[in-house]
């Protein structure tokens, strides 16, 4: 019964075939008429997968071929002219000084706009037609005065429904989000924070109202998990994000710290 | 037979491969066409479908996996220890964990999305939802790479492990590095077990087996063990404890007496008494290895000494030596032995064996009265056991032979052949012109050759082999010369027909008119004068009154009836034949025009009837007035059914 590291005991007894060597030898040499045969039969999605991956491949073999050859060759320094600067001091009073102005008028734009400037400053409009489905009531489904929401929504913890005889807008259990997932820019980190509420949505009033959050949306996230601390020592536990995803795509919400 | 098959656990792929195949199942085990006209509800079960689907295979490969893996704590203490030492248990426990931990995540992502996909109000919602949920799945699986990574190896580690059975007869075979536990097991087992001059050349459990009392024995050998405690012992040896610790079998210690290993006597007894507790309460045999370098009674006084041990804790002491064979069989059976015996009288002292001995019962019939009864052999047998022995002076076998010769003997069984003496050693050939001599080989031969001769001589006298002359008058040779030329047209007609056959091309060509009726009355006469008939007065014969076939009259009729026919065919003669259209669909089966006057005018009546009785304005006419009528539609139903009101 074979046990253990039979195969490779059998070797050491016996050797491999006699034409092992060979065989490998054409089997690799083989490879390349294979890879070609696969590439021109593949067809459809299959053809995209392995194309795309057999390119990088191909990318990293001629990076690797290119250090090599870096590697063998033999550089020539060229020697510096006589009274040329030396690097550290290169850089030195070269600036002009149109550069210096054009420079600090940006960095006043800056500072005066930094107040307002969020990363996606343009939304697009979402229609009422877009974010709201008209829901049929009455007995003969003939009333249609209710709505029913169809992005995602934030609804606050003690939030009670009303009588649904009056109650206009509804908002699905399955749409209402109360996590997103908060990208820190300076800190170039990503955390899954509870949603403290919606501050405002760029589309409507209403939307702000009802919670709606869209892409743009700006939202109050609790950051407490962060440790992020004032200059006074307090810890900062409310904090501004914009979301930057269609959160009704993709299931989940992104956003970026504002900071 | 095997109690864990530890070889069939399937293959754990990667997790790029696992990703893979689950979503070119998807692919291909799901409707793949959709369009953004159809009914949104339509859409929303497209891609749920997807996303449910491939949910429910990830779960069902993840839950294979965990399912196939040996669970640590249901399988023996001996392979839980083993694959503890192997693979560390922390580890192993951790990757199937979390394996389990991916199944539930991969199970609530495909219950969300499925969740959200019901109020996808488009196309590109839902497929963005399927997108996205696919794709989180997949990043899930990518999270589980160097578990599935840990757990193929662990796989094929398993899967090359000897199948220990815990519970049968085992000998465990232990000792120090080098003292020839292998050199044993390959003695008395068709183990192939790889034996070389230096230390651990064993790394791992062996197993081999072996017969005695047709019983079958499993002996396992194991890696030699050093003295030292036990923290510090590698994973190689600390198999050898395992096996030790775990498994119910007869224990033979191995001691190197020639101290070729490279320790002494006295430091392989002292190991012996460092791991004494792992031989509790299991048979113990030592065996001195290696006698054939040092004899036992050429041993020194200290080594001795130190072997005195065993003869005080009654530790029986064999000596054997692997290369010269001696003792090895004496070391196999006195092992087998007492661990039969103990095992039978455990089995003895267990409760299970008293309701088995309830049941047993020899019975021993009483003597009845004082009467001998012996044996009956027969007469003849007796004759014959009698004769045997006298025989045995008589005659010499083989076997007496070549013991007496010895050397000199040679294997002659030619000297028994009934032939005589001058023919016995003749060679004969098997073959000669390819035939087989036995087959023609015949006890009177010669004989027989010699009647059939005669009897041949006989024959030819009587003249039996003399050809008859035959005379052959006129009409004879008409009929031959007839019969030739029968013969010859059959050959022709075969040949032309094989032709014909053979042929690709089709029988009738596309553009070809139809054929024209090659038979007439004419035709048959002069062929059958040809055949040489005699057709004089048959003019006025049956066979020539012929009519047109049976038909429908609609041939004739649209033959006389065609419309105008067109200014290139005017001249055309009225035998040539043409292609025929189909018959319309009131003349066809008509027989004569009787009979279609007579059709035409009960069809008119039906019509007329119809057309009356339904108030329609004409033979064409479809109209339905009201497709539903309302008070077949609607309101309440009351009494009776929908298709009855």
């Amino acid at each position: 019964m074979p046990q253990n590291e039979y195969m490779e005991r059998h070797r050491k007894l016996y050797g491999r075939r006699m034409d092992y060597e060979q065989r490998m030898r054409k089997k690799e040499a083989r490879e390349p008429h294979l890879r070609s045969d696969k590439a021109k039969r593949l067809r459809g999605l299959k053809a995209k997968l392995y194309n795309k991956e057999r390119r990088n491949e191909k990318i990293q073999m001629k990076k690797k071929i290119k250090e090599h050859e870096e590697k063998l060759q033999k550089k020539k320094e060229e020697k510096p002219k006589e009274g040329a600067l030396p690097v550290y001091l290169l850089d030195r009073d070269v600036q002009s000084s149109a550069k210096v102005l054009s420079n600090m008028i940006k960095q006043k734009r800056k500072e005066k706009a930094g107040k307002w400037d969020v990363p996606i400053p343009k939304v697009r409009a979402q229609s009422d037609n877009e974010v709201f489905k008209v829901f049929r009531t009455g007995k003969s489904k003939r009333k249609g005065w209710k709505r029913m929401v169809t992005k995602v929504c934030y609804v606050g913890e003690g939030f009670t429904r009303k009588p649904p005889k009056f109650e206009r807008f509804i908002r699905p259990m399955a749409l209402r989000f109360n996590k997103a997932h908060v990208t820190h820019p300076e800190l170039k980190a990503t955390f899954c924070l509870p949603i403290i509420g919606v501050k405002k949505n760029p589309n409507s009033p209403m939307y702000t109202n009802l919670g709606v959050i869209t892409k743009g949306t700006v939202i109050e996230v609790n950051i407490s998990e962060l440790g992020l601390v004032t200059q006074t020592g307090k810890v900062v536990w409310g904090k501004y994000a914009q979301v930057t995803n269609n959160p009704e795509n993709d299931g989940c919400i992104n956003a970026v710290l504002l900071v | 037979m095997v109690l864990y098959n530890f070889k069939k656990i399937t293959v754990v792929p990667t997790a790029k491969d696992f990703v893979n195949i689950m979503l070119s199942k998807t692919q291909r085990k799901t409707p793949t066409v959709v369009h953004k006209h159809y009914k949104i509800s339509r859409i929303r079960s497209f891609y749920t479908r997807k996303v449910r689907y491939t949910q429910q295979n990830f779960n069902e490969r993840l839950s294979m996996i965990i399912q196939e893996f040996p669970k640590l704590d249901n399988i023996h203490p001996f392979y839980a220890d083993l694959m503890n030492i192997l693979y560390d248990k922390d580890h192993y426990k951790l990757a199937l964990g979390q394996l389990n931990q991916a199944r539930h995540l991969i199970d609530n992502v495909g219950k969300d999305y499925v969740r959200l996909m019901k109020f996808g109000d488009s196309l590109y919602r839902c497929k963005m939802l399927k997108k996205a949920a696919l794709g989180r799945m997949a990043t899930i699986m990518k999270r589980q790479a160097p578990n599935l990574v840990y757990l193929e190896q662990v796989r094929q580690h398993l899967s090359r492990l000897p199948s220990i059975d815990p519970y049968t007869r085992t000998l465990i075979l232990c000792g120090f590095p080098n003292v020839g536990k292998s050199s044993f097991l390959n003695k008395i087992t068709r183990a192939d077990v790889e034996v070389h001059s230096y230390a651990f050349t064993t790394k791992s459990l062996y197993v081999g087996h072996t017969d005695y009392k047709y019983l079958r024995w499993q002996v396992v050998d194991t890696p030699g063990v050093l003295d030292h405690p036990l923290e510090e012992r590698n994973v190689i040896e600390m198999q050898a404890v395992t096996a030790l610790a775990h498994l119910r079998a007869a224990i033979l210690y191995f001691i190197d007496v020639s101290e070729q290993c490279g320790h002494s006597i006295a430091e392989q007894v002292k190991l012996y008494e460092s791991i004494k507790p792992l031989f509790t309460n299991k048979p113990l045999l030592v065996v001195c290895n290696k006698v054939d370098v040092t004899p036992m009674d050429q041993l020194s006084e200290a080594s001795r000494e130190a072997l005195s041990i065993f003869e005080k804790n009654n530790v029986p002491l064999l000596p054997m030596s692997a290369v010269t064979d001696e003792g090895v069989m004496d070391v196999k059976q006195q092992a087998c032995d007492t661990l039969l015996a103990y095992r039978i009288e455990n089995k003895i002292q267990a409760k299970k064996v008293d309701s088995i001995l309830n049941r047993l019962h020899v019975a021993v019939p009483k003597t009845r009265d004082e009467k001998e009864r012996p044996a009956c052999i027969p007469e003849m047998v007796l004759q014959k056991q009698r004769l045997a022995e006298l025989q045995e002076f008589k005659k010499k076998l083989e076997k007496n032979l070549e013991d007496e010769l010895g050397d000199d003997y040679i294997l002659d069984l030619k000297k028994n052949y009934d032939l005589p003496d001058e023919y016995k050693y003749d060679i004969i050939p098997e073959f000669w012109n390819g035939r087989n001599i036995a087959d023609f080989i015949h006890a009177e031969l010669l004989q027989k050759v010699e009647e059939l001769e005669k009897e041949e001589a006989l024959r030819e006298e009587a003249g039996y082999y003399a050809v008859p002359k035959i005379e052959i008058d006129e009409t004879l040779r008409e009929i031959k010369e007839l019969a030739q030329k029968i013969r010859d047209r059959k050959i022709i007609n075969r040949n032309e027909s094989r032709i014909s056959r053979q042929s690709s091309k089709p029988t009738t060509p596309r553009t070809a008119p139809a054929r024209a009726r090659g038979r007439s009355a004419t035709d048959f006469r002069s062929r059958m004068e040809n055949l040489g008939v005699d057709m004089e007065g048959t003019d006025d014969a049956h066979f020539t009154k012929t009519r047109g076939r049976a038909r429908s009259l609609t041939r004739s009729q649209s033959r006389t009836n065609a419309k105008k026919p067109r200014l290139g065919s005017m001249h055309r003669s009225v035998s040539t034949s043409r292609s025929q259209s189909r018959v319309p669909r009131n003349q066809s089966g008509v027989r004569d025009s009787s009979m279609q006057l007579k059709l035409k005018q009960v069809a008119h009546k039906a019509i007329a009837k119809k057309v009356k009785k339904q108030g329609l304005k004409g033979e064409a006419d479809r109209f339905i007035g009201t497709k539903r009528p309302k008070h077949l539609f609607a309101g309440k139903r009351g009494i009776g059914k929908t298709e009855r009101r």
